[in-house]
């Protein structure tokens, strides 16, 4: 039992970053990227890569999976969100985010290949401590590390407070002398950065895998919504929920149900609370 | 002008299978004919009421199993079982639309991302009804339909029914209705159209289609496992029409044409498959949102109207506004 829970929070961490990711984004563009789940799947990628292939030791790579994260993060500001935000169509940032992530997906399957590969140990350890192993404590602590990092980020700091401005009204903040367009690029970076670790993190748990990208822009989608878009409380409390569910029903029910009820927790949400958890009423329109 | 083109183009289409190369160019036409019942349906809930179902392949992998397992484990009429097919992807897209229809446009994609994830989910865990990863057979058409001709023609005039259908949808009030409902669903409101009923009956037609090309589908591949149905051609389907361009039936119809055809003959792009359809969208969607059937449309009026004089210019006639003005002055 006890090793459910904890791979139950484990995976619900890796939701609950993309939930952060989803969160971070959304507060300085109102873009909803579809690449959010590849942007952790990038991070597993390659520091898979640079650990097994190119054999570098475990903090350069980390360095460098966050590193490719954050460029990807920019990249994807600069080719799917920037010019799309500056026309006023509503849903085209879903196409260009969509096709971009399409082609992510694609490029790292050729190079790559389709098949999960292993990720090496991070910290040395024998395969011995069941649940206390590093494969389960890593990705949950980075989640509480983000989620406490970012909330101090948005209270103590400067661009933590020029993000909110922005967040709020861009309009006024533009008034007010602030650049949103660098605001947005460098949360992007943030976002990006931020994925690269959660995606390097998780290697253990979700492998080296090509096509866990869309699998986690849904999940993490799904968190969000339950828990209430633009909150990091809800983001967490949204993850853990959707990945407890998930390992309780693989256990129950075995594992091929476990798309439907995580969407049906989706569901059963937006039919009682249509703003989440923790949102706030009036965000969207449903 | 018009009609004859179009006859021209019929006439060509029906033809088809004496004048193509070899059978294999047959089979290619056979199935972008069943790409475009599909795609026609999808058109009116993508293209004209502006809802992005990115998902639409569920809808296809439930019709052609419903096909698969009414004519093959019950040995139902296969005509029979088609009709039966539609329908089951109609009342699946009801289903589907009645809540997914409600959210706001990331959620309702992403409603439809995971419903084609849970039917792929379901086709694989439901083994005894489905027949699991290792799949099932599937039994062809009844003469004449039987050969590759046969089904040709058959699709072929399922599809023109579909075109037809959807182009009066199109092109009538419904169109007008959807098209308000996609540009500003405020204005459309206001403006009476129930907004919510038009956007489900589009989509339970398109419900329809699907499920009927999901049974034309399977009855071409003969033998069909969960995945055939891969997401990846969800997304196919949805990159046709908007490459294609909203809002028209010709644009996503040259779009399907073109990408089903392209990756057979040019064999480097097949390889790069979904890399090739992402790069298009988003050049597509940052140089001509519209899609490049509307630089067809704009190239086609600009050639139109070389030639024939500026009618529209209003030229006063100062004259008699003169005589008007004087007119007022002293009455």
């Amino acid at each position: 039992m006890l090793g459910i829970i904890v791979s139950g929070l484990a995976i619900g961490a890796v939701y609950a970053i993309t939930a952060l990711i989803y969160n971070l984004m959304y507060a300085t563009s109102k873009v909803l990227s579809v690449t959010t789940g590849h942007i952790c799947m990038l991070g597993g990628v390659f520091g898979a890569w640079f650990t097994t292939v190119l054999g570098w030791p475990v903090v350069p790579a980390l360095l460098g999976a966050v590193g490719v994260g954050a460029g990807f993060g920019v990249l994807t500001e600069v080719v799917a969100v920037r010019r799309v935000l500056a026309r006023s169509d509503e849903h085209l940032w879903l196409l260009s985010t969509l096709a971009l992530a399409t082609m992510t997906q694609q490029a790292v399957g050729l190079w790559w290949g389709t098949e999960p590969r292993r990720f090496p140990r991070v910290i040395p350890q024998d395969f011995s401590h069941g649940a206390a192993d590093q494969k389960f404590w890593l990705p949950i602590g980075v989640m509480l590390l983000a989620a406490a990092g970012l909330e101090l980020f948005y209270r103590r700091t400067m661009w933590g407070k020029l993000f909110q401005a922005t967040s709020e009204d861009p309009f006024a903040a533009r008034a007010r002398g602030i650049s949103t367009d660098r605001v947005r690029m460098l949360s992007y970076a943030l976002s990006g950065a931020l994925g690269g670790l959660g995606g390097f993190a998780a290697g253990q748990l979700t492998f080296a895998y090509f096509a866990l990208g869309l699998t986690l822009t849904l999940n993490g989608f799904i968190a969000i919504a339950v828990g209430g878009l633009g909150s990091s409380v809800g983001a967490l409390v949204g993850g853990l929920a959707l990945g407890l569910l998930s390992a309780f029903a693989t256990y129950w029910f075995g594992g091929e149900y476990q798309q439907t009820i995580a969407v049906g927790l989706l569901m059963v949400v937006l039919l009682i609370r249509p703003e989440g958890l923790f949102g706030a009423r009036g965000v969207r329109a449903v | 002008m018009k009609k004859a083109g179009a006859l021209i183009a019929a006439v060509a289409l029906a033809t088809l299978p004496s004048w193509a190369g070899n059978q294999y160019q047959v089979h290619l036409a056979t199935l972008i004919g069943i790409y475009w019942v599909l795609i026609a349906g999808l058109n009116l809930v993508v293209g004209y009421s502006g809802q992005l179902s990115i998902g639409h392949v569920g809808l296809l992998a439930i019709g052609a199993y419903a096909y698969a397992v009414l004519a093959s484990t019950y040995d139902w009429p296969p005509l029979l079982a088609l009709g039966l097919s539609g329908a089951a992807g109609g009342v699946c897209g009801l289903l589907l639309g009645l809540p997914s229809l409600r959210l706001p446009g990331f959620y309702f994609a992403m409603a439809t991302l995971a419903f084609s994830l849970i039917v792929a989910e379901l086709s694989l865990a439901m083994g005894g009804v489905t027949g699991g990863g290792v799949g099932l057979p599937v039994p062809g058409f009844p003469a004449p339909f039987d050969t590759a001709n046969g089904l040709y023609w058959m699709v072929l005039g399922i599809a023109m029914s579909v075109t037809w259908l959807t182009w009066n949808v199109a092109r009538r009030l419904w169109g007008r209705a959807l098209i308000a409902v996609r540009d500003s669903p405020v204005a459309a409101s206001s403006a009476g159209i129930s907004i919510f009923r038009a956007k489900l009956s589009v989509f339970v037609f398109s419900g329809v289609t699907a499920g009927l090309a999901g049974a034309l589908f399977a009855a071409l591949q003969s033998y069909i496992t969960p995945d055939t149905f891969a997401f990846d051609i969800g997304l196919f389907f949805f990159v046709c029409i908007i490459i294609g361009g909203r809002g028209s039936i010709l644009g996503p119809f040259l779009g399907t044409v073109v990408l089903t055809a392209l990756p057979e003959f040019v064999a480097p792009l097949a390889k790069l498959g979904n890399f090739f359809y992402g790069l298009l969208l988003l050049a597509v969607v940052l140089v001509v949102p519209e899609g490049i059937g509307h630089l067809v449309d704009l190239l086609a009026a600009r050639l139109a109207r070389r030639g024939r004089h500026e009618s529209h210019v209003v030229q006063p006639d100062l004259p008699r506004l003169a005589a008007v003005l004087a007119r007022g002055r002293t009455p």
